[in-house]
């Protein structure tokens, strides 16, 4: 990961929640870079832990439940982690702005768009209410909405989920954010209007250099619009790389697994393949790897069983965390497994 | 707008037809008369000597026509805002109310206004503080305060706070001292509020505890919302979260309980005007049901009703200004 | 025991029902644990009142002969009480034992069946005590003969003093130790009256509640449901029976009809129903567009079927949550109303009553008269109070965890 190019760099996060259940590891030892200008996608199943370490970057986490318990997130020389809280809320919003799953709700029901989106720009720029509204209306006009004129008195209620999304954007986008992170942003959509908003987000993105950290479990939106993608699977990340070389050829079984069950043009007959069994519960995860009781490659390695691979570069700008794939294990560690294990399968 | 409201102040006419109607049936199919009762237990017993004299009484009221026609006429004065005599006091119903309903309505104002400032920001305190000590002591000392039965909070403060026996801080009945009217204004005012602190005392400790308890949960339920998340997430500081954008979406359920707390604390009166002896409706009310006055019963009725009917209808409207996803053409 | 249920439930891999999950979350809380028991033992003082505070000996001796005056004193009404509690406690013995052995489809028609044959044996047994056990009164003053030697060996009750023993020479006495709480005016032991006051307070709550959300929840299932022209005039009764304040409207049924136990009842039931058809109704206009009621009525399932056995258990969980709380109401409702003079008539002791006695005609305070039975009515509702509130806690977080 080049220095210059990098605008947001995340260091061995790891986020906790001590419930009453138990504790709950939902981020463990998380490491990945966001380039300027580019779009990098976190992608898994729900409950992998990506939401919670896109809340983690912003510091929005919980406090009594839930706890940082150690890592670097530097942001231009900062550890955001070791800022002070106004330090935080000056950057919120600002530097890093953030949009959610359900536009449904994500928006105050009983103010009209426009004074949310007001509040954004006077929070952090100093402006007359003027100013501000005249801005704000700007911002509507650049995500797409007609008539921003007329539409920022309105209430979200009086308005369709698409564009409800498009209001949070613009709220997002108004203090014009150096990087801008999206959980799920489509998901909770029609598919004709994610595509749309999809694209409002790369033009975005290529009009003011925006980087993207982009939240889904949607393999067919990382396909198209990620320049780099990391794959997490309970709370780790199992492989990382470029979104091009991911797709030619994934190298964790787990990603494999994700790939082959996408149904393709063409494809006739027989049953989609499967990952066998379910994402484990994060209050009994596996020993060892915690892939393994679902991989066809390691279900029954003792290895795999008892000892957790950490995320390794393999090749130059691909990163994987499994025994098996070509280039992970150091000499050593082959000789102490065939040692103990005897010759690999 | 005004159309919802002239809606719904026509449809009231029905609903008091119907409060009138079903008072009225309940008052008069019971057994026996106002004048039985008030000649004593004696009169019910030689009837024949007092019948003469009850059936004049009957006749000089209207009593003896068939109970349909007496509702009849009875509404038909109404509609001049006529309720008729007092049978026991003998004057107009009118000059009652209007003597009695300005202390009731005084009473019972001045508690709402208390528990409203009281109880708003101890809810919000205890939300914010979630499960810490403020929000479980509160809430333990609120559970019981709504326990406390009235008549004895108000019998103990009286017996305590009374008499000479112990303390002699407050007077124990009545609005004002026997030598009120010789007072100049202020020290009036003074003497009056001095009698109605024990009152309002008893009429507020109830109330903390429902409203507190739900401007908590409407609070709880506010902080939880993904709006919050969004709000912090623009940067903004936690007390502009909470105050700003939390609260101002739990005031809504909050604006409709004080439609309905209204009408509750005027049926809450009538205990506490009998312990403290305060002639206002409560007492009226008390009164004429049980010496079967049923001009006032009638009239008190009405009135309330009314009332109730409109504080709803406030509660509905502010509802509405309140909260924009409601607009009246969705009510009917 | 209930992680044994649980266990056993599950290696036969059934799964946990509503009120199970209701019943363990609520468990969780101590506070509500120590309210429930605070209302067991509230209840087994009534049911055995007689036995805990009265004024004929269990057994004594009369010229040489024993006799066991306080048994053979028992009225119809005591024995129909406990006859209620046995069957009660077996009921709720049967329910545990079909929790643990019988599947879950089969439990409903079992527990139907089990109510029925439970209900029928109470009314008959009831109405053959009613029949057969003559209402005597046994004014013997065994005291008096203890005293005056005309008989020995004596073993009294805890509190040796009957609820309707008057004494005139000992009006109005202050707590001493031959009357641990006094005596009111006309002289009968406080502490005695207030145990049997719960009888009254305890059969108003429960009985009032039972009518009122019976009413409730056949008006606000049929508003529901229907909805239309049916659901409009319903509102408009509904909006009536709200506008008229409560408490007025039940004085001036009460002042106007006898005063007796069972009036009460019904009146506070009459008029307190409207909060839990309103809840119904609501709860009603959500389930029907739902697609399993769908299903139901498209099947071709009667009407009572649909309302009651599919929509209603879905809809009733904020009814029982007021139902506590009712009960809780109702018995303030009846203290007031025994307060004002409206309530039971003496001798039937009633907390309200014996509240309202706290002034006596010569304006002296009487403390006990007015701390006593305060506390108890005090006491008893914040029990409710909280078991109420620890329901709704209890079925609250389960629908957010299944959401």
């Amino acid at each position: 990961m080049s220095e210059n190019g990098t605008l947001l760099s995340v260091e061995n996060l790891s986020t906790y929640f001590f419930t009453e259940e138990g504790l709950v590891k939902a981020v463990q030892d998380v490491s990945f870079c966001i380039k300027k200008g580019k779009t990098f996608a976190l992608v898994g199943e729900s409950g992998c832990g990506k939401s919670i370490t896109a809340l983690s970057v912003m510091r929005l986490i919980p406090i009594p439940p839930g706890k940082i318990v150690s890592g670097k997130i530097i942001l231009e020389k900062q550890n955001l982690l070791k800022c002070a809280e106004k330090k935080m809320r000056a950057i919120r919003g600002n530097s890093i702005a953030m949009i959610f799953q359900e536009p449904m709700t994500s928006l105050n029901p009983v103010f009209t768009i426009g004074s949310q989106i007001v509040e954004a720009i006077q929070l952090h720029q100093k402006k007359s209410f003027e100013q501000a509204r005249e801005d704000a209306i700007q911002m509507l006009r650049k995500v797409g909405i007609s008539d921003p004129q007329r539409r920022i008195d309105e209430y979200p209620h009086q308005m369709s989920g698409g564009m409800r999304q498009r209001v949070m954007i613009a709220m997002a986008i108004s203090c014009k954010p150096q990087l801008l992170i999206a959980d799920e942003p489509t998901t909770a959509l029609d598919v004709t209007i994610q595509a749309q908003i999809l694209d409002l987000l790369d033009d975005l993105q290529r009009q003011d250099g925006m980087s993207i950290l982009l939240i889904t479990h949607d393999l067919g939106v990382v396909a198209e619009r990620a320049d780099d993608v990391g794959v997490m699977y309970a709370s780790r990340i199992v492989e990382m790389a470029s979104g091009r070389e991911l797709f030619a050829g994934p190298l964790h079984p787990y990603t494999q697994g994700l790939l082959k069950a996408r149904p393709t043009l063409g494809y006739q007959g027989k049953r989609l393949a499967i990952i066998e069994g379910t994402v484990p519960n994060p209050l009994k995860f596996p020993s060892g790897c915690k892939f393994h009781p679902r991989c066809y490659l390691g279900c029954k390695d003792k290895r795999c069983q008892n000892l957790e691979p950490q995320l390794r570069q393999v090749l130059p700008g691909r990163f994987a965390a499994c025994w098996y794939v070509p280039g992970y294990e150091t000499a050593q560690e082959k000789a102490e497994y065939e040692s103990s294990y005897g010759p690999k399968q | 707008m005004t159309d919802y409201i002239i809606r719904r102040l026509l449809l009231m006419i029905p609903t008091l037809l119907g409060i009138t109607i079903m008072v009225f049936t309940i008052s008069r199919i019971a057994p026996g008369d106002p004048f039985s009762i008030a000649m004593g237990p004696g009169g019910q017993l030689d009837a024949e000597r007092f019948a003469d004299i009850r059936e004049q009484q009957k006749k000089l009221h209207g009593l003896d026509k068939p109970l349909p026609v007496q509702y009849l006429i009875w509404l038909k004065r109404v509609a001049t805002l006529n309720f008729g005599d007092s049978i026991k006091h003998h004057r107009p119903v009118i000059e009652l109310i209007k003597e009695r309903l300005p202390i009731t309505l005084t009473l019972n104002l001045i508690a709402f206004v208390i528990i409203y400032t009281v109880s708003i920001p101890m809810g919000v305190l205890a939300a914010v503080r979630h499960k810490k000590l403020f929000d479980r002591l509160s809430s333990v000392i609120l559970f019981m305060l709504w326990s406390l039965p009235v008549m004895l909070v108000g019998q103990l403060l009286i017996g305590y706070l009374c008499g000479p026996a112990f303390k002699n801080w407050f007077p124990p009945a009545g609005l004002s001292s026997n030598y009120a009217d010789t007072l100049p204004f202020f020290s009036w005012l003074g003497d009056r509020l001095w009698h109605l602190v024990l009152p309002v005392i008893c009429l507020t400790y109830s109330g903390f505890a429902y409203l507190t308890k739900q401007v908590r949960a409407g609070m709880l339920e506010s902080l939880r919302a993904d709006y919050v998340r969004t709000a912090r997430a623009k940067g903004l500081s936690n007390t502009i979260v909470i105050f700003r954008h939390a609260f101002r979406n739990s005031i809504i359920p909050i604006i409709t309980i004080m439609a309905t707390l209204l009408p509750a604390m005027l049926g809450g009166s009538v205990i506490i005007e009998r312990i403290f002896s305060i002639p206002g409706m409560g007492m009226l009310a008390f009164e004429a049901v049980t010496t079967r006055d049923y001009n006032v019963v009638m009239a008190v009725a009405t009135i309330a009703g009314l009332m109730n009917l409109i504080g709803l209808l406030l509660g509905d409207i502010a509802y509405a200004a309140v909260d924009p996803r409601v607009s009246f053409e969705s009510k009917v | 025991m209930i992680n044994m249920t649980d266990k056993k439930a599950e290696q036969k891999n059934w799964g946990v029902s509503y009120g199970q999950m209701v019943k363990n979350e609520f468990m969780k809380n101590k506070l509500n644990i120590i309210s429930l028991f605070f209302i067991i033992v509230l209840f087994l003082l009534a049911i055995f009142a007689p036995f805990i505070a009265n004024d004929k000996p269990y057994v004594i001796r009369i010229e040489g002969k024993l006799s066991f005056p306080l048994f053979s004193s028992l009225t119809a009404n005591d024995y129909v009480i406990l006859l209620a509690a046995c069957i009660g406690l077996c009921q709720l013995l049967l329910m545990r034992r079909n929790q643990r052995t019988i599947e879950p489809t089969m439990r409903g028609h079992v527990l139907r069946r089990q109510l029925s044959i439970n209900a029928a044996i109470f009314i008959i047994c009831s109405v053959m005590l009613y029949i057969f056990i003559p209402s005597k009164l046994d004014a013997t003053d065994y005291k008096g003969m203890i005293s005056s030697n005309r008989a020995s060996d004596a073993v009294f009750a805890p509190i040796p003093y009957g609820y309707a023993r008057t004494d005139l020479r000992k009006r109005e006495q202050p707590p001493s130790r031959e009357h641990w709480l006094g005596t009111d005016d006309v002289g009968s032991d406080v502490l005695c009256r207030l145990i049997y006051g719960s009888r009254i307070s305890l059969s108003v709550g429960f009985v009032a509640v039972g009518i009122s959300s019976l009413i409730g929840i056949i008006i606000g299932a049929v508003l529901g449901y229907f909805g239309g022209k049916v659901d409009f005039i319903g509102m408009r009764f509904i909006e009536i029976m709200m506008a008229i304040p409560v408490f007025f409207l039940i004085i001036t049924i009460v002042a106007y009809w006898e005063r007796s136990l069972f009036n009460i009842m019904v009146i506070i039931g009459l008029t307190t129903w409207t909060g839990d058809a309103r809840f119904i109704r609501a709860e009603f206009f959500k389930l029907r567009n739902q697609d399993f009621i769908q299903a139901a009525v498209s099947l071709g399932l009667p009407i009572r079927s649909i309302l009651f056995r599919h929509m209603l258990p879905n809809g009733i969980a904020p009814v029982l949550v007021n139902a506590t709380f009712g009960v809780a109401g109702a018995i303030f409702i009846e203290a007031a109303l025994s307060f004002l003079g409206f309530g039971v008539a003496p001798p039937t002791p009633s907390w309200g009553q014996m509240l309202s006695l706290g002034v006596s005609t010569t304006g002296r305070f009487l403390w006990w008269l007015t701390l006593f039975p305060g506390l108890a009515i005090f006491v008893t509702v914040l029990a409710y109070n909280l078991v109420g509130e620890g329901l709704r806690d209890a079925v609250d977080p389960r629908l957010r965890k299944a959401a």
